[in-house]
């Protein structure tokens, strides 16, 4: 057995919102699995395995869900896994299953992450039900005021990326927030949640759920619809707290970036990849990231930000589809970030389509900024050799 | 076909009552011991899976601790699931197949002993209809029990003598928590926990931990005199409403044994997670196990019962019998949800 | 689990969820050396354990270094100092959830102990919540003995000093250099 091509041909996703109170949780999944299929113009019957991501099990009060979702999924008498590694997990996920194809394990692999926030409590989650719970910002603040001190940027490019994405928002009708009115001033304005982050400079709390349909090379020139490839995939880890770890720029980061870079044979990122999709739940990850994986070099990444470099039509677009600031089912933006790569690979990103985007790269964090998973997908299999 | 991974190192914790120690501390010693036995450097190792739950632990996350009994700096790729180690296992046995790497660290751990698992394992169960009437394991076993008696597929001695030849087996194992030298009469005449299961059809609550070494076929030969090879291996899930299926019957363990190539030779010893009684004769049937095979030598999940770890203990006990006590080929098998409801198989041989 | 705070409710509506609440408990022994930090604590001390290869500390102790991954013991133990700087801070504005007493902003702040050792969030006194500030030296402010406990101490995240240290405060003296902290996060 050799490792062979694999190649997303389906996928799906829910209108993501505050509390899909029209749903249950398996109605919730099955959702956006259906929509994947539909893409693929597969059945049910068609998928050999089922791979199974979300955040952790006490934000719903569900423990092990993969087992009360199996006849939801499909999944009897199938293999079906539960990945979980933080908020990196929906990319993890993503990666299990296309790893299952590239083995040749499986022909035809559905994915599927969701969360639904609404259905219990994140923050008493988060805070292992005891008062003076730090939240996810209180955790990351520090860092990123480490970051502003250290490379220097102004204040307003957090307010920046903020209201990009919530722009970049408008243009996707299945993201959570729709606010057309964002300005800086009202990012500006919003309350101060965790200095220096304001409200408007912090992800939602979402319902929803996304899923996509992997195959190999012949699944994929069966498939109705163009495929995106995967051209590259890694996950790295690190340990969360030791002293001296550098929690700006974390080491398993670059590594994780420059191992899935090497898999896809790229050699500059910011001139080879047309358009990525990066976990930023909070404004100033944008420019962090940037860095933080050699898209830009020390104090470039804000830079990138302040040019509009990664708006939608500038020459590195990050987050067209909002990104997380935008939806945030936790255990989904993962995953949300790799599918979204991949649908505009696939020229099917609609009204947030980035012009001409033959190479996507998608990224998940997870824990204390210690978790990456990435990966890399293509129009055709040698989109990245093209552009040499 | 897939390529041939071997078991080249594992390891375990002792199954304890109550650990005083916590996860990453005793999960700590089980690693070391297992990349020291596999003979690789900590640094060599391509990939690491883990396999644990934030519900028994009842904290959130709690599996990130873990990472610092690995030692995850510099950074290593890894990944984990929410689920037994065999499963983690199984995902690393899917990486090793790519053959850019040549080594993999799986290992799987849990505390019981904190919690209740009467209180707990009900939210494993469909969250709208089952978890509020506190579907716990006991009970649904008990009514799996209940229907392979009624079907005339079992009868309380043989559940008896399972759990009196476990306790026995288990006498010479050092990681297990619960021996005994008992007759099934004996057993027989204690009152019942929950009708038809008594005390000594259930398993014990356990904290433990168990590590095993992965390395493809070139790697294994290099590493080790008695690589132990995972000649087949799948996993598969039956419908999870207790009342939709057939409970005197486990698909999903036939499926995925006759997938792994369980009756595609000879079958000198099993382990299998069967964490009541009655299930072994259940688990025996539907991998096709003959009279000739010898089953959970080390006690098995009666003996020992480190929920996330058990599952892949049994790949520890079954690389044993193999690398150490000389037989042939050897079937482990790890399982999650209640009643059977998923189900892992693997068929192991040596040179 | 479900949020605790219900919504007025229409009689006439369909009914689209249900609240469950439910309570797990655990009870965990603390492992040993917590127990010893946490016993420490009683006396007014502040341990940790010195890794024997690589030299960093870490407070609570937890057995091990998990950057050279060999075991620490007893013979590692050491005591810190409680005065340090002020590495970093979070203004936290309280989410309201189930069990959350917090209801107005509050700080907590990273610290590097003088001669080696860190901690992380704690608590900082006699400061108003909006002139907290990295730099800032700071020393301990000790529970009174008649209310110092341990109580709460469990082994998650290798245990905290709640109960046993009120928090910090300034020691009046001048701001430590950037050099001294600027890249020390944690």
């Amino acid at each position: 057995m050799s490792t062979q091509p694999a190649a997303v041909i389906g996928i799906g996703q829910t209108k993501h919102k505050k509390k899909r109170d029209d749903v249950s949780l398996p109605g919730l999944v099955r959702e956006a699995a259906q929509r994947a299929l539909d893409d693929a113009e597969l059945n049910w019957t068609d998928i050999d395995a089922v791979v199974l991501g979300k955040a952790p099990d006490p934000f719903e009060g569900v423990m092990m869900p993969e087992l009360s979702m199996a006849d939801a999924l499909g999944a009897n008498g199938k293999p079906i896994m539960r990945v979980h590694t933080a908020g990196s997990v929906g990319g993890s996920t993503a990666l299990v299953a296309t790893h299952l194809v590239q083995t040749g394990v499986h022909d035809r692999v559905l994915t599927v992450a969701y969360e639904k926030q609404a259905e219990g409590n994140a923050q008493w989650g988060l805070a292992g039900g005891r008062s003076g719970g730090m939240g996810a910002g209180g955790i990351f603040a520090p860092w990123m005021r480490t970051y502003i001190r250290r490379s220097g940027a102004p204040e307003d490019i957090g307010w920046k990326v903020a209201v990009k994405d919530r722009q970049n928002a408008c243009k996707n009708p299945y993201a959570h927030l729709h606010l057309p009115d964002i300005s800086i001033e009202k990012v500006k304005e919003s309350p101060m949640l965790w200095d220096p982050i304001h409200f408007l400079e912090s992800c939602p709390s979402s319902d929803g759920a996304v899923a996509m349909v992997l195959t190999n090379e012949a699944g994929a020139k069966k498939a109705p619809r163009k495929p995106a490839w995967v051209l590259g995939t890694a996950m790295r880890s690190e340990l969360g707290t030791f002293p001296g770890r550098d929690t700006v720029r974390p080491r398993a980061g670059v590594e994780c970036a420059h191992m899935v870079y090497d898999a896809a044979g790229i050699k500059n990122p910011r001139e080879q990849i047309d358009v990525a999709e990066l976990y930023v739940p909070f404004s100033w990850y944008e420019p962090m990231w940037l860095e933080g994986h050699d898209i830009a070099g020390p104090g470039e990444g804000w830079r990138m930000v302040e040019s509009g470099e990664t708006e939608i039509t500038g020459n590195f677009p990050v987050n067209a589809s909002g990104g997380v600031l935008s939806s945030n089912p936790i255990g989904a933006s993962g995953m949300l970030r790799f599918a979204e790569a991949a649908l505009q690979v696939r020229g099917e990103a609609g009204e947030h389509q980035v012009a001409d985007a033959h190479v996507g790269l998608a990224q998940a964090y997870g824990g204390s900024a210690q978790y990456f998973a990435m990966w890399v997908v293509g129009s055709t299999l040698d989109a990245v050799d093209k552009k040499k | 076909m897939a390529n041939d991974i071997a078991i080249v190192g594992y390891a375990q914790s002792p199954s304890l009552r109550q650990a005083e120690l916590t996860e990453p501390q005793f999960l700590f010693p089980v690693i070391s011991e297992a990349i020291e036995r596999a003979g690789v450097e900590r640094r060599e190792i391509g990939f690491t899976c883990a396999g644990s739950c934030d519900y028994l632990s009842g904290q959130t996350f709690a599996f990130v601790m873990n990472l610092e009994a690995v030692g995850a700096w510099p950074p290593i790729s890894e990944s984990h699931v929410e689920m037994d180690g065999a499963w983690a296992l199984y995902e690393a046995w899917v990486r090793l197949q790519h053959g850019d790497i040549d080594t993999a660290l799986v290992f799987g751990s849990g505390k019981s002993s904190p919690g209740l698992p009467a209180e707990i394992y009900p939210l494993q169960m469909d969250p709208y209809t089952l978890t509020p009437l506190g579907a716990d394991p006991v009970s649904l076993a008990a009514l799996q029990a209940r229907a392979m008696l009624d079907a005339g597929k079992i009868t309380e001695r043989e559940m008896a003598e399972t759990a009196t030849r476990s306790r026995k087996n288990a006498i010479g194992n050092p990681y297990a928590q619960v021996t005994g030298d008992d007759d099934p009469e004996t057993l027989l005449k204690e009152p019942y926990v929950t009708a038809p299961l008594r005390r000594h059809d259930l398993p014990p609550i356990s904290d433990g931990a168990c590590a095993v070494v992965l390395a493809t076929a070139d790697k294994a030969k290099a590493l080790s005199k008695r690589p132990v090879w995972i000649r087949g291996i799948d996993h598969r899930i039956d419908i999870h409403q207790p009342g939709m299926r057939d409970l005197t019957e486990s698909p999903s363990t036939r499926i995925a044994g006759k997938n792994a190539g369980v009756g595609k030779g000879k079958v000198d010893v099993a382990e299998l997670s069967a964490t009541f009684s009655y299930q072994e004769k259940l688990l025996s049937q539907e991998l096709g196990l003959g009279d000739g095979v010898e089953i959970n030598p080390s006690g098995g999940p009666l003996a020992a019962n480190p929920v996330m770890a058990v599952g892949l203990a049994r790949f520890a006990e079954a690389a044993r019998q193999i690398a150490e006590r000389g037989k042939k080929r050897a079937v482990a098998h790890a399982t999650s949800g209640q009643c059977l409801q998923q189900n892992l198989v693997a068929v192991l041989e040596g040179d | 689990m479900t949020d605790a705070k219900q919504d007025e409710v229409d009689p006439n509506a369909p009914v689209a969820g249900m609240d469950f609440f439910m309570q797990l408990e655990y009870h965990e022994l603390l492992c040993p050396v917590v127990r010893e930090f946490a016993d420490a604590l009683m006396d007014k001390r502040l341990i940790g354990h010195r890794c024997p290869q690589c030299g960093l500390v870490y407070s609570p102790p937890r057995g091990y270094c998990p950057i050279c991954v060999v075991p620490t013991t007893k013979a590692d133990e050491i005591e810190l100092a409680t005065r340090g700087i002020v590495t970093n801070y979070t203004v936290v504005t309280p989410v309201q959830y189930y069990g959350q007493e917090e209801t107005e902003p509050f700080a907590k702040v990273s610290l590097q102990l003088d001669g080696g050792g860190n901690l992380s969030l704690q608590d900082l006194l006699e400061v108003p919540v909006e002139q907290v500030h990295p730099g800032m030296r700071v020393e301990v402010v000790w529970a009174p003995d008649s209310e110092r406990k341990v109580d709460d101490i469990t082994n998650r995240s290798w245990g905290t000093a709640e109960g046993a240290i009120q928090g910090w405060k300034p020691t009046g003296e001048p701001d430590a250099s950037p050099d001294d902290y600027s890249d020390k996060v944690f």
